[in-house]
Formats: C-alpha cells, structure tokens, sequence
C-alpha cells in the first residue's frame, strides 16, 4: 500500500538550482548526476549531503557554436541553497576532460526555474 | 549593485567576454602565467606587458568589463623580489608576487610597492603567513590571495588540508585586518566561476556573506585606487592635489 502523501507543513519545503555545464566532451544525464554527487560527497561528505535532499530534476542538451553546453535543474532543500551551490566550483575534470558548473539562479517552483534561467533554444531532452 | 573582480586571471580575449557574460566587472590580466616567468629578466617583462596595453585596448572597445593590466613576479630570492617589484611598477596596475617560500612571503608582506601575495601557502604545510607578517601586511595593504584553482588543483582527498590553510589565513586577517582577496587564477573558461558560486564556496572555509563579498569586490577595487594614486604619493600620508 502507497504511503499516505504528507501534510504541507510537514513536507520538506524546496528550492530548484537553474544550473548550466560547459564540458570538453557532450555529458549524459547520468554522468551529470555523478559529477554533482561525487563532488557532493567529497566536500561534504554523506553526512552533510543527506541533510541536501539533493534531486536532478531535468537536463537539457543546448549545443552552440561548437561548445557542449548542458542546462538542467537540480532540486535542494530550502535553507541549504548557499551550500549546494558552493559544490559547483568544486568539479573540475570529468574523465579527464574539463568540465565546468555555472549556476544560472535559484527559483521556488520548477516552471519558473524553466521559464527564467533556461531559454526556449534548448529543446532536445534527454 | 556590488561590482565583482577577478586580479588573477591570464590575458586571453575569450577569457575577458566569458568571465563578462559571468557578471565580473573587471579583470586583472597577468600574460605572464602562473610562476612560468622564468626568472624574469627585466626586457622580458617589459615585453609582456606592452602586448597587454594593446589587447587591453581592443578589449576595452568590445566589452563593458574593464581591464587592468597585471605584472606576476615570481622570484628566488628577496633581494631580486624587490628589484623586479620596482622596475616593473610603473608598467603595472597590479603588482602579484608568487609565495610559497618564506623568506620572500616575508619580503612581500614588508613592501608597500606589491599589491597582492599570491599563495603564501604554495607547496607548504602551514598557511605560510604568521602573526609578524600579518601585521605588516595590514600596515602596507598587502592584499593575501586565496587561490579557488589552487583548491581545484588538488586532489579531493587533499581539499581538507587547503581549506585549513585558508581557515588560517582567514584567523588572522578577523584579527590584524589585511585585505584578502578571492581569486580563480583561470587560464581556460573551464576555471572561471560566478561570482555567487565563489561566494558559496567561501561559506566552506568560514568566511560570511560580507567578507565574501568584500574580498571579491573591496579589495581589488582598492588597489586599484591605490595604484591610480601611487604617482601623486610624495611621502606616505603626503600627497600631490591639482
């Protein structure tokens, strides 16, 4: 039997990452997550990541002009944004080709996330 | 609305437009890259930087974002520091000396001329700078870097130990009051980061938001007050009005 969904005010309250990835090679949706993860837990470690509710919610592939250039949108708790963005500038290779994490903003909800910081360009999902 | 730098940053044109559409609003160019200026003779240097006046123009004329030109001395010794400190100081905005060795984080510290510190922590154990020189860089603003690629560099099993140095740094400048300034020393797009995203990372080493802030925006823009008025300064505390 399914979990009875929680009260409001007893659910986790979020906040969606717009973030943006320039990498030598074209990344995966997987690869994306294990950069982050791994970052994660090695500047945090596991006890400092659980308290992150740390959630890929979507990527997007938006080539142009020759630069692999991935978007997509990562979700966190509330009050633990500053924290999860301080991974960003922590991942620097994958495979040992460069890679770099720019966050594009911070939104409340995964639409405005995708309205504000992700352009109508970037429409192969993946 | 608060104007980041970036004093460390290698004299590239893609580099100045990505680190523009970053949101910095100026740039240090160094076109002599991180400690590979050999020691350094003085034609050398003067070349480096009459390549950076002209790209500094061309730069000037596509973006908003402003650069200064920027002069790494990286030398053996205290004596040549200081030699090469004064020789290419007219040509130079800002002046960065590579740390790393004690007797020349000492040198750096004691001399008004130098603008930044880069890395006193550079291949040590300690953090490189003591009480001493922490007080004589507050009294002749120099300014202490903390290296982002420094800590990217390293191994990730290593980050802890680099964090520490700049956790000391960070101790001493709460208590004697230096200038410390955030710097990405890029030499490819893959090494500059968001203003905001550096800011978030300093969160990891104990600085807040304010000092943060100040270190990537303050500081540079103080020096660069500094090094404009440099030419009218007779004595310390006397100074030249038109």
């Amino acid at each position: 039997m399914k979990l009875k969904i929680l009260p409001p005010h007893l659910r986790n309250k979020k906040r969606y990452l717009a973030f943006e990835v320039r990498s030598q090679n074209p990344l995966t949706r997987d690869e994306v997550i294990s950069l982050i993860w791994g970052a994660a837990g090695g500047l945090y470690g596991s006890c400092g990541v659980s308290g992150f509710d740390l959630w890929v919610v979507k990527v997007w592939k938006c080539n142009s002009s020759g630069q692999n250039i991935t978007k997509g949108i990562l979700r966190c708790r509330r009050g633990k944004v500053d924290r999860v963005r301080s991974v960003f500038p922590v991942i620097n290779r994958f495979k040992g080709k460069r890679v770099v994490f720019h966050t594009l903003g911070v939104s409340g909800t995964i639409k405005s996330a995708r309205r504000k910081f992700i352009k109508e360009g970037s429409q192969s999902l993946f | 609305m608060i104007l980041f730098f970036d004093f460390h940053v290698k004299d590239d044109p893609e580099l100045v437009k990505e680190a523009d559409r970053l949101g910095y609003a100026g740039l240090a160019l160094f076109s002599n890259g991180n400690g590979n200026n050999s020691s350094g003779n003085g034609n050398k240097v003067e070349v480096a930087s009459g390549e950076t006046t002209n790209q500094e123009n061309s730069t000037k004329k596509e973006n908003p974002i402003k650069t200064y030109k920027g002069i790494f001395i990286s030398a053996k010794n205290p004596e040549s520091m200081r030699q090469k400190v004064k020789k290419s100081r007219k040509n130079a905005d800002v002046i960065m000396v590579r740390g790393g060795d004690q007797k020349i984080n000492r040198a750096a510290c004691e001399d008004p001329q130098v603008d930044i510190l880069s890395a006193p922590y550079l291949k040590r154990r300690d953090c490189g700078i003591n009480h001493v020189m922490a007080k004589k860089a507050a009294l002749n603003e120099v300014a202490v870097e903390l290296n982002i690629k420094y800590l990217t560099k390293t191994n990730s099993y290593l980050h802890y130990k680099v964090l520490s140095h700049f956790r000391e740094i960070i101790k001493l400048e709460r208590k004697y009051g230096f200038p410390l300034i955030i710097t990405s020393d890029a030499e490819s797009i893959y090494d500059l980061h968001t203003p905001q995203d550096l800011i978030a990372l300093s969160g990891c080493f104990g600085l807040d938001r304010e000092e943060a802030e100040a270190a990537l925006s303050e500081t540079p823009q103080k020096i660069i007050e500094r090094s404009e008025t440099r030419d009218k300064v007779v004595v310390d505390g006397v100074k030249i009005i038109e």
